[in-house]
């Protein structure tokens, strides 16, 4: 197949849609490889705090106050105070474990099921949606396709939050004491920083950014109990190819997953699912520390 | 004198207990209880069936995890693999076995020959998954166990090979046998809890005599100190590997079994949630012990069922097994077993509050015989207690 007849199938809108799922999956990976960066604990409940960022959001917004933004930052900071609980009450005590990785997994695998049922006991098992706000909630048509415009609000906000973080790993004092943990605990303990304090605030962050990530894909999805577990799987591949505790990686990799799942389907029929597992278990093999590597990278 | 009376009688049957614990008690016990279980109602006698068949899941699992410290969160891939092994060949092969050895025993020699199909499927998936995941570890191999056991999830969706019947799965019809007049639906309920548990205990004798053999032996020393056995010139990535084929095989055996019970091999056994089924009820159980799979896998079956009586609260059982699951590993990592034992200890007199494992110290002589079937029976010993479950 010719270059000239595959391109008019790609439609723009395809394209932002993709980015969109990708700047998704990005708030939650950023997190997601920030934690595992930093206190080194993979946390299988960050799908959950996804989920649950998006119901706090759909049921301020129903509920409470009639302002998208603002419920977005309520079910944001939510989220990130379940996860400094989370990190203070349970996966604290792991810490000093000689096979704590794999205590710390199971732990928080633990929180998976303690959060999905939780929801689905406040909120029930059937799915919700909301409109995106009004400002935003229109349709723009672009190249022949036609997308809505609240798309491109979540990929400049993704973009806002990979710069906003960038800035603040390597430019704030914070920052510069959240590198130093990470790349010797022991040391920066020495030297006076409260590595405690420091890693539920870490923590805190990481589960903020899935929260956020959760508020502000809630009007492009229906939210259901089950949005969790399907979206921390793409959120280990996406920090597995961008490489686990990589914040620019994490962006990368989850703008690679999201085009895929928005254009896959059209040039691979069969195993397009398949492939971003082949693509993990490859990546885990060749390179584990993934394609981009490193902290504040 | 009530309280001498009293204390007279505790000694005694703390005597009578010690002394009658031997293994062969046991034994005969437990064979008796499984042949009063074929008298129990239908639904119990599933119940039963159901909970040996993800006892044998978990025992696989754990094999990896309890004997080389390996995480799997993938194992699914393999009890689908079993599933899928059988009901394929029940679908397709099924007319041309009842032409070769008749059709009044068709049924079985089918779901035998399934059976082994299902088991030499999985061995030949795991020889490759294996090789490449054992090259990982701790977060990394369960992070690749957990791809590849969602990449056979998305094949077996997909069906590019036109077998697996996409989401629905393959439905499995095990028949009928008839032996001259009597017929024996192989799918009863009394029946294939039969079958099962005659696997399942075959299966067990195995992976114990595995795990008591040289080769458990090397698995435990890897997983203590793996600097200090490559020292020794044991090649430890050679042991997981081979460690892992067992353990997928075992969890084969699990998933035929498992496809006969659910009557279809459904892709959802691929899915990692169903491996998590294997790493609540080991860890529930006590990873460190032989049978800590087991009494998880009853804690699972059980105490769902037990939930589920209660229509308010049936639909959040998972609530429960996560807080709990939370619990064990935070506070008692020995697990439901190690409570056991404990416990036994406590009721025996052997009171040491330092030992909650209950495995050093055991001096009663009349204790020793059991004691010492215990200490065989745990992959864990006293460096796994130090290490693994009391620095909280």
């Amino acid at each position: 197949m010719s270059l000239t007849s595959l391109v008019p199938l790609i439609g723009i809108s395809d394209v932002v849609i993709g980015l969109s799922l990708g700047s998704r999956l990005f708030l939650i990976a950023v997190g997601l490889s920030l934690i595992f960066g930093v206190l080194g604990v993979l946390n299988f409940a960050h799908g959950g705090f996804y989920m649950l960022g998006a119901y706090v959001t759909l049921a301020v917004v129903s509920n409470v106050i009639d302002n998208f933004w603002i419920a977005a930052v309520v079910g944001a900071l939510a989220v990130g105070i379940v996860g400094a609980v989370i990190e203070f009450s349970a996966i604290r005590r792991l810490y000093d474990r000689v096979d704590s990785d794999l205590d710390q997994l199971i732990v928080t695998f633990g929180f998976v099921l303690v959060i999905h049922e939780t929801v689905r006991f406040i909120w029930g098992s059937g799915s919700y949606s909301i409109d995106p706000p009004d400002v935003f909630n229109f349709s723009v048509t672009f190249g022949g396709s036609t997308f809505n415009a609240y798309r491109l609000v979540v990929i400049g906000l993704a973009v806002a939050v990979l710069i906003g973080l960038w800035l603040f790993i390597t430019r704030t004092y914070f920052g510069s004491l959240v590198r130093g943990t990470s790349s010797d605990r022991e040391m920066a303990a020495m030297l006076g920083v409260d590595v405690p304090r420091l890693y539920t605030g870490v923590f805190f962050l990481g589960s903020v950014l899935a929260g956020l990530g959760g508020a502000l894909s809630a009007p492009l999805q229906s939210t259901s109990p089950a949005l969790g577990d399907q979206v921390i799987i793409d959120a280990f591949i996406v920090v597995v190819i961008g490489g686990l505790g990589s914040m620019s990686g994490a962006f990368v990799g989850a703008m690679l997953i999201g085009m895929m799942q928005s254009l896959g389907p059209q040039f691979i029929s069969a195993g397009s699912i398949a492939i971003p597992f082949l693509a993990m278990v490859i990546v885990l093999l060749i390179r584990p520390e993934g394609l981009f590597g490193g902290i504040g990278e | 004198m009530s309280a001498t009376d009293t204390s007279s009688r505790v000694s005694r049957f703390r005597s009578a207990v010690a002394e009658g614990w031997t293994r062969e008690r046991f034994g005969v016990l437990g064979a008796l209880a499984l042949i009063l279980i074929t008298f129990a109602p239908p639904f119990q006698v599933y119940l039963f069936t159901d909970f040996l068949v993800v006892s044998l899941f978990a025992l696989g699992f754990n094999l990896l995890y309890g004997y080389t410290g390996l995480l799997s969160f993938g194992h699914g891939l393999f009890y689908a693999g079993g599933a899928y092994g059988i009901a394929i060949v029940l679908r397709d092969l099924g007319p041309m076995i009842a032409d070769i050895v008749g059709t009044g025993i068709s049924p079985l020699v089918t779901f035998m020959i399934g059976g082994v199909v299902g088991l030499v499927l999985v061995i030949i998936v795991a020889v490759p998954v294996g090789w490449l995941s054992v090259r990982l570890q701790e977060i990394y191999f369960a992070l690749i166990t957990l791809a590849f056991g969602m990449l056979g999830y998305s094949l077996i969706i997909q069906d590019p090979a036109g077998l697996t019947n996409g989401t629905d799965g393959v439905i499995v019809l095990l028949g009928t046998v008839d032996l001259g007049g009597t017929s024996l639906r192989i799918g009863g309920r009394r029946i294939y809890y039969v079958i099962s548990t005659i696997t399942v205990v075959a299966a067990t004798y195995g992976v114990w005599r595995i795990v008591n053999s040289p080769f458990g032996t090397i698995c435990k020393a890897i997983r203590e100190s793996p600097d200090r056995a490559a020292a020794l010139g044991i090649d430890a990535s050679h042991h997981r590997w081979m460690t892992f084929i067992i353990s997928a095989a075992v969890v084969g055996i699990a998933g035929v079994l498992r496809a006969g019970l659910a009557s279809v091999a459904s892709p959802g056994l691929t899915h990692w949630s169903t491996s998590a089924i294997a790493v609540i009820a080991t860890v529930i159980g006590g990873a460190t012990y032989f049978y800590g799979p087991f009494v998880g896998a009853f804690i699972f079956l059980y105490i769902r069922w037990a939930i589920s009586r209660f229509p308010a609260l049936e639909a959040y059982w998972e609530l429960f097994f996560g807080a709990l699951l939370i619990a064990v590993v935070l506070f008692f990592k020995q697990g439901a077993v190690g409570g056991l034992l404990l416990l036994r200890d406590r009721v025996l007199g052997n009171n040491d509050d330092s030992d909650p494992g209950g495995r050093e110290n055991t001096v009663d002589p009349g204790e020793q015989a059991s004691a010492a079937s215990d200490h065989e029976d745990e992959p864990g010993n006293d460096n796994m207690a130090t290490d693994r479950g009391d620095d909280t």
